[in-house]
């Protein structure tokens, strides 16, 4: 109980933290009346638009000092109010241009992690019962060029090629699609993220699989003549899995980020391309919005998978 | 035992010496090669008679309208304003270079001290260091970029230092661990029974085995960099005005009917991209297993 009380505390000691940078990196480096205003932030001298300053500063409390600022935002973003998009003047609200935009963005993610989950087992169990063979070296080879290929390369090279030369996805999101045939146009952009993070996944199992290949229930189980294939799946891969469930959970975080790259390159409008779009356009309730939001998945996702760490392993609980 | 077999034994370059000459293999000298070459010809690119990288070539009675694919006279083709892509990529690689070398310079000199001081000090400083450590892990590290370059201007210097940012946690926190690791051996305690001051146990006795290790390490981060600052230019956030390997692939890959009928413009920055953080992802990976860093602690 002691240990999970700290895990929490910690958390939130985190999010906080995390919160707080982020608004104040954006209220002291960033100009939010410049934002609003344009050009006429600037102008202090002119009657009209200084009125329309103090105006506005009245309005998004600009004129209270940066704590007190801090506080009142982070009321109204646990009870879902993220502000006005500065960019359309106002419409929709942040949180409404969230909520539409948050589903595409999981259901990326999520197929993504599935995909990279489905091909890393078979991927790691075929080349661990291979260890040191011809065959093994080649995917370890064939790993190290997935990971070296950055993420927005990878996307582009897909689409080339299965888009553009074969013709098997669309190129194009469309909202108003029916949902299997939106799952077809994120299919490609969840290939791409799901590819390095497969290699990432194998390398891993792999390795564990060795390990627990040299054990003597294998040599056991070996003995009573069950084949190879089924020694592999029925008696090794589960107590290998200790490490790898850890790392697609905390991976799930990271993903998020290449969701960003990915999304751009597909046209699909999710959260991490709305992010690039808000800050191209300067839009900064949006941009704090997101920044936020990911950073809190992050760090729910990593004390979550902590938790579950401790559940499945009581050792660490100490 | 005289006290010149423990000194021998001890030591550490010796072995790790030894260890490389062993058996660091082709495969490693191979990909430092190529880094070396892609460096050279970006710092010699205004030298070696290229076409100019901003320059139009348009050539209206020969090819007709730009793109033009691969040639004699351009050797990996021009972009649809008959830029020249071989120049543009050869320039380009200077800014991804620049900055894949400086942030990861920057990430060593602050992670470093910070994670050697945290390890070394240990108590509360330690505390407030690892805590720093673990906000900074707490943004996806593109999310942190992408949100600083959207506050700060987008000079050379500025991206170099947010991507400088984004390596400290990671550099810090192996600089902790191995520091954690050294200070209790055998050499840090008779220092200190000799009446070493604090500064001169980090520096003399700490420093060089922790910095060790780290190498790999700063081969992996200056890959991650280049790879960062791509994602970055790539969605228009990087240099203000500047060539780099993202933009350029940008450029290639914007509307769906240019990479269909130029794939040149994309695939050329891809291909030096990819072969530079391969070599530099494959050196600091046959380097790391030759001085034996735990992967977990990268």
């Amino acid at each position: 109980m002691k240990f999970w009380m700290q895990r929490v505390a910690m958390a939130i000691l985190l999010l906080l933290s995390v919160s707080a940078l982020t608004f104040g990196a954006m209220n002291v480096l960033g100009d939010p009346l410049f934002n609003i205003l344009g050009p006429l932030a600037g102008d202090v001298n002119n009657p009209k638009s200084a009125a329309l300053i103090e105006e506005v500063k009245a309005k998004y409390d600009l004129d209270k000092p940066l704590p007190v600022r801090y506080v009142k935002w982070l009321g109204d973003f646990a009870t879902g109010d993220m502000g006005v998009q500065f960019s359309t003047d106002g419409q929709p609200p942040v949180s409404g241009l969230i909520k539409e935009r948050i589903p595409r963005t999981i259901t990326l993610l999520i197929m993504a992690q599935l995909l990279a989950v489905m091909i890393s087992i078979p991927w790691a169990a075929i080349t661990a019962a291979r260890a040191g063979k011809r065959s093994d070296k080649i995917s370890t080879m064939n790993s190290f060029f997935l990971l070296a290929m950055p993420n927005f390369a990878l996307a582009i090279l897909l689409k080339y090629i299965f888009s553009l030369k074969l013709g098997w996805f669309p190129l194009t999101y469309k909202a108003i699609d029916p949902y299997f045939e939106r799952l077809r146009q994120i299919f490609l952009a969840a290939v791409t993220i799901a590819l390095p993070a497969a290699a990432v996944y194998q390398r891993l199992l792999r390795t564990d699989l060795i390990t627990t290949l040299q054990q003597d229930f294998i040599l056991m189980a070996r003995a009573k003549g069950l084949s190879r294939s089924r020694v592999i799946f029925r008696h090794a891969i589960r107590p290998s899995m200790f490490s790898f469930i850890t790392v697609v959970g905390l991976n799930t975080g990271g993903l998020i980020g290449g969701s960003i790259v990915v999304e751009t390159v597909f046209r699909i409008p999710g959260i991490g391309s709305s992010l690039v779009e808000s800050v191209l356009r300067e839009d900064f309730p949006v941009v704090l919005a997101i920044v936020i939001l990911i950073a809190l998945a992050f760090v729910i996702i990593n004390v979550l998978v902590d938790i579950l760490y401790s559940i499945i392993d009581p050792r660490v609980r100490r | 035992m005289s006290e010149e077999t423990i000194i021998v034994s001890d030591s550490p370059d010796a072995e790790i010496n030894a260890a490389i000459q062993k058996k660091i293999g082709w495969g490693f000298w191979l990909a430092i090669s190529w880094v070396i070459l892609i460096t050279l010809l970006a710092i010699l690119a205004p030298y070696l008679h290229l076409k100019d990288p901003r320059g139009y070539f348009i050539d209206i009675d020969g090819n007709g309208r730009p793109p033009y694919g691969p040639s004699f006279e351009h050797w990996f083709g021009t972009d649809k304003d008959a830029r020249d892509i071989f120049a543009r990529t050869l320039h380009g690689a200077r800014i991804s270079l620049i900055v894949g070398f400086s942030a990861i310079s920057f990430g060593f000199l602050v992670g470093g001290t910070l994670g050697i001081i945290a390890g070394y000090f240990r108590g509360w400083l330690d505390k407030i260091i690892s805590f720093t450590f673990i906000v900074l892990l707490s943004f996806p590290s593109l999310v942190l970029a992408i949100m600083l370059t959207a506050l700060l201007n987008r000079s050379l210097f500025t991206i170099s230092m947010i991507l400088g940012i984004l390596s400290i946690a990671p550099v810090g926190r192996l600089a902790r661990a191995s520091t954690l690791q050294f200070s209790d051996r055998e050499f840090v305690l008779a220092a200190r029974q000799i009446g070493a001051s604090d500064s001169r146990i980090i520096l003399r006795e700490l420093l060089p085995n922790v910095v060790i290790p780290m190498s790999a390490l700063a081969l992996l981060g200056m890959a991650v960099a280049i790879v960062a600052e791509g994602g970055l230019a790539f969605l228009g956030l990087s240099v203000s005005q500047g060539i780099t390997w993202g933009s350029l692939i940008q450029i290639g890959s914007d509307s769906a009917t240019t990479l269909e009928n130029a794939p040149w413009i994309a695939f050329f920055p891809i291909l030096l991209l990819f072969l530079t953080v391969l070599s530099l992802n494959f050196a600091g990976d046959r380097l790391r297993s030759h001085l034996d860093v735990k992967e977990s602690s990268l």
